[in-house]
């Protein structure tokens, strides 16, 4: 009874379903939105049922941040005020909207678990770090505990020392909050280039260095780790990070060439000093049987992701596009065995993994044309490329290079093997494991895509990023040899001033169009202007 | 019982008023539209006015 | 002031990578062993039986196939490179000696092993992961990483004599140059040198290119002529700088410099004398190879060490040069589009002129010199405020 009441329900309000609406030439997901802004005039309608299950995801998130205010209200209050990044985190709903458009069923149950897991742990430390944050009003005593780290160090040897709080200090105001906001990090950019950085170096390093010559870093902790990773730009912007923090630190360098075998003793040297650095400033001592429950939790993302991947070679995934994309971006690079609410989403995902496997489940309501595999860090003013590339195209993002970054296990009893576990796991960080150390670390995309099932690559050509345009054409000589569809995406990274996310779409457009023939699901998301949206 | 009863029925009340009042808000983007025209352009215009220690130290 | 006897040869040795001394050598058997930057030490690559070619691609006007590989949006110097062995430029090497030193750099060293461009059976590329600081686990890294793939390469592949031995003789040889040039480079200390920056750019640069053996005499020879050369009456220039940055490997640039007024006093850039030609010192109980490899570790000046002690050595080498050098201020260069250098530029001019108050120009430039007006503009602007300083007596 109660299902034929909703499939009535369903009926009646089909025409404003925007995937309904695109099949049947009258609309689909742009006819909603106010042109430019990325507002929309009223939420997705997706049918009773997943829109009853947005809805509550909505209030879900809701109820995070509100805790998170209630948590530290003046903090909180004062963090608005004083750092313009935390404006941005405002428009959280929006980007979650923006994600999952056109997400149904178990796909849509999945990215709201994935993202509110995402939602609690960013609201947490946001509330945490605040009310920790010396600029704000906390005392050199309780913010003590606090070790900024680069975000870009996997912070899983942290969990040896249970008594401090580690921090990947670039994480709120430039590595997630871009995602969220495109217009935030050229604010940061510019305030960099006023002191005469070239415009053409990584936009991501021109950011961090903007935010710490803006002295919009919080100040916490008593010292600070930097690292080598992911590449140049990075190394670089450590310098200025470095001075106007002004604390003691310690520089994580870990091999660039990290596949020859010569490169891990001197990765794990690195990181044995890393942790008597922490040791020595801290006042601790490294608690080992910690560091083996931390690594017990990365081992069991480690084991379900491995799972997932088996799946993931189907077409009976529901873990799809940014649903996958940013979870595992932000669970191994920033949560990374240190919060075990993240093992317990796992648990519940792999299970509706099996289940929708057995049941022989199509996601995205079997629109799915083309199976891709995306190579390179987003532009990260367009995380939501992967939900458009599928609405628009009916191409599905099966993989993306930043989720098979270090998935070896760590040995949980033996110190010895433990630490050399723990520095190959570092040393395939972000944007490192398959775009730094070598040729045959980018060459490896294609084993990848062919493994994953996948007829096209998608290279997301940051044109800023010199070790990735010294590949161009080899890259696609690649491709026609092997016989992959192969399309570059002009971004930069987290300027989306240079190239703007129509220009990103443009290049899809065109191949698509021009080189395949083929026609858009959704016309009115082939070409539009969302310029002033965040 | 009538007691039960009443308070029950406020309760349930209530949760229809709030579901009501929530849903509206969140089917007609009511908060984004808030954030995105009223709130965000006034907290610019405050960064905007920070004078921030601008220097490389 | 009277030319250089050797001045015309030596420029004409800088015409192309593969110049007479070169092949001179090449004929007599010898192996040309090619590389890109001091984190090689060039010391290794004279042991007896080789010799070191530090690559260039002069007169390179256009780099349309490199582009094709790297894009237009890459370091100009790398894609100059590449097109340089594309266009056969280095077929006289038998290996290349690379370095993951910047993400441009090596992946233009793969191309050399990707593409295959240097028509030469034997020719082989190494790569090494060179450190990004100074203290002792980065050098222990260095050393595997040089034995790895440059000592144990020539002995597998070339059947050099790598013992200790052998090294202390290529470094007494390597010191020898290093005296020869150091000397001609002290020149510039005086108030009124009687060599210019542009003759000692020019020098410096056949000592990098050319086999060792076959230009150290030349160099003994304009060394003696030095010492009786006698400069112009008056100092011709309005003001000293020092040079300082990454790939300069263009005499006309530092003709440039000096055209505009400013005498280039000292050169701290990749491809100058500092670093490249300090005397290495073997300690008691050291091996040579250890020796080398603790030298080009400290005296590295490369903008991707990361450590304080690094960056702050960075900063004052240059002052150390400034002062040694009587330099009124500093030029940073950069090449376009290099990371590294795009920021130390920035917080080098930052640390010269607030901390160490020395006055300081940045500008980036392309690998060739094409259009050189707006640079011409900016250091006559630089020279001059330079002037004015000294005149109102530097305040």
């Amino acid at each position: 009874m109660f299902d034929k009441v909703v499939a009535l329900i369903d009926k009646k309000l089909e025409r404003f379903d925007p995937i309904w609406q695109a099949e049947n030439g009258v609309g689909g997901q742009r006819s909603r939105y106010y042109d430019k802004t990325g507002v929309a005039k009223y939420r997705e309608w997706r049918g009773v049922k997943d829109t009853l299950v947005d809805y509550c995801a909505w209030l879900k998130n809701l109820a995070a941040m509100a805790k998170m205010v209630a948590s530290a209200p003046i903090p909180c209050l004062k963090g608005f005020w004083e750092y313009r990044w935390m404006g941005s985190y405002l428009g959280t709903f929006m980007f979650i909207d923006r994600l999952f458009e056109g997400y149904r069923n178990k796909e849509l149950k999945i990215a709201h678990m994935h993202m509110h897991a995402i939602v609690l742990s960013l609201t947490g430390r946001i509330a945490y770090i605040l009310s920790h944050d010396r600029r704000l009003g906390a005392s050199e005593e309780k913010s003590a505990h606090l070790v900024p780290i680069d975000e870009v160090l996997p912070p899983l040897f942290m969990t040896g020392f249970p008594d401090l709080y580690p921090v990947p200090l670039q994480t709120l105001p430039e590595f997630i909050i871009c995602d969220v906001d495109q217009h935030i990090e050229p604010y940061y950019i510019d305030v960099a280039e006023s002191f005469g950085i070239a415009a053409d170096v990584c936009s991501r390093c021109a950011a961090e260095t903007g935010v710490a010559l803006d002295d919009a870093f919080p100040l916490i902790g008593k010292a600070l780790v930097t690292t080598n990773m992911p590449c140049n730009a990075s190394e670089a912007t450590s310098m200025f990070q470095r001075r106007r923090i002004g604390m003691p630190d310690y520089q994580a360098t870990l091999a660039m060439i990290h596949n020859e075998p010569e490169a891990l003793p001197f990765s794990r040297k690195i990181m044995e000093e890393t942790i008597a650095f922490i040791e020595e400033q801290y006042n601790t001592k490294f608690n080992w049987d910690a560091f083996f429950e931390g690594a017990k939790r990365m081992n069991e993302q480690n084991t379900i992701e491995l799972e997932k991947w088996d799946f993931f070679k189907t077409t009976h995934s529901p873990l799809v596009g940014i649903a996958e994309t940013l979870y595992k971006l932000y669970e191994w690079q920033s949560v990374n065995g240190t919060d075990p609410y993240f093992n317990k989403v796992d648990r519940k995902v792999i299970k509706i993994m099996r289940q929708a496997y057995k049941e022989k489940y199509e996601p995205y309501g079997g629109r799915t044309r083309h199976r891709a595999f995306l190579w390179g860090p987003s532009a990260v003013y367009y995380t939501d490329f992967p939900t458009w590339i599928q609405n628009c195209w009916g191409i599905n993002i099966v993989l993306n290079m930043d989720s098979t970054m270090g998935y070896n296990m760590i040995d949980t009893s033996d110190k010895d093997k433990a630490m050399d576990d723990l520095t190959r796991q570092a040393e395939k960080a972000c944007m490192r494991h398959m775009a730094v150390g070598g040729w045959n670390n980018v060459n490896s995309v294609w084993e990848w895509a062919k493994n994953f099932n996948c007829d096209m690559v998608l290279f997301n050509d940051n044109v800023a990023c010199k070790g990735m345009n010294g590949v161009h054409a080899l890259m696609e000589e690649q491709a026609r040899d092997l016989g992959f569809h192969f399309i570059f995406i002009e971004h930069d990274l987290e300027d989306s001033r240079t190239i703007s996310r129509q220009d990103m779409r443009k290049c899809v457009n065109n191949y698509m169009s021009v080189v395949l023939g083929e026609e858009p699901l959704d016309p009115t998301i082939v070409e539009f202007d969302d310029s002033a949206a965040y | 019982m009538n007691t039960a009863l009443k308070i029950g029925g406020k309760l349930g009340m209530f949760a229809l008023l709030a579901f009501v009042g929530t849903f509206g808000i969140y089917m007609f983007n009511v908060e984004n539209k808030l954030i995105y025209y009223v709130i965000r352009p006034l907290l610019n215009k405050h960064y905007d006015s920070q004078v921030r220690d601008r220097r490389i130290v | 002031m009277k030319d250089l006897k050797h001045l015309i040869y030596f420029e004409s040795l800088l015409q192309e990578a593969q110049n007479e001394l070169v092949n001179k050598a090449v004929e007599d058997g010898q192996i040309a062993l090619g590389y890109n930057c001091y984190y090689i030490p060039e010391v290794l690559m004279n042991l007896d039986g080789c010799f070191s070619s530090r690559l260039r691609a002069p007169n390179c006007t256009s780099s349309d196939v490199a582009d094709y590989y790297m894009t237009t949006r890459n370091c100009p110097y790398v894609r100059a490179i590449l097109e340089r062995g594309i266009e056969g430029g280095y077929n006289y090497l038998s290996a290349l000696f690379g370095a993951e030193n910047c993400a441009a750099m090596e992946r233009m060293e793969e191309h050399f092993f990707l593409i295959n461009p240097v028509k030469n059976e034997k020719f082989f590329v190494t790569q090494i992961d060179p450190p990004m600081k100074g203290d002792k686990t980065n050098l222990d890294y260095y050393k595997v990483q040089l034995k790895l793939k440059v000592v144990d390469e020539l002995e597998k592949r070339f059947g050099i004599d790598v013992s200790d031995a052998a090294m202390r003789k290529a470094v007494e040889e390597h010191n020898d140059l290093c005296r020869t040039v150091t000397e001609i480079g002290n020149f510039r200390k005086l108030d009124n040198p009687p060599i210019t920056g542009y003759e000692f750019h020019v020098i410096q640069l056949v000592s990098q290119v050319c086999p060792h053996k076959l230009i150290l005499p030349y160099l003994k020879e304009t060394l003696e002529e030095l010492k009786t050369r006698k400069p112009d009456k008056e100092f011709p220039y309005r003001a000293r700088v020092i040079l300082v940055g990454s790939e300069i490997d263009d005499p006309e640039f530092t003709k440039l410099v000096e055209m505009s007024g400013a005498y280039v006093c000292a050169d701290r850039y990749c491809f100058g004398s500092f670093p490249s030609r300090e005397e290495i010192t073997i300690e008691e109980g050291e091996t040579a190879f250890d020796a080398i490899c603790r030298h080009y570790l400290y005296w590295n000046q490369c903008a991707r060490f990361m450590d304080g002690f690094k960056i702050d050595q960075r900063h004052d080498i240059v002052a150390q040069l400034a002062k040694d050098y009587k330099a009124d201020g500093v030029i940073y260069e950069s090449m376009k589009f290099c990371e590294f250098w795009s920021y130390e530029k920035i917080l080098a001019n930052h640390v010269l002129t607030t901390e160490k108050h020395i006055p300081c120009c940045t500008i980036e430039k392309e690998y060739a010199l094409g259009a050189v007006g707006q640079l011409r503009t900016r250091f006559q602007a630089f020279i001059e405020s330079l002037e004015i300083k000294t005149i109102q007596g530097g305040n």
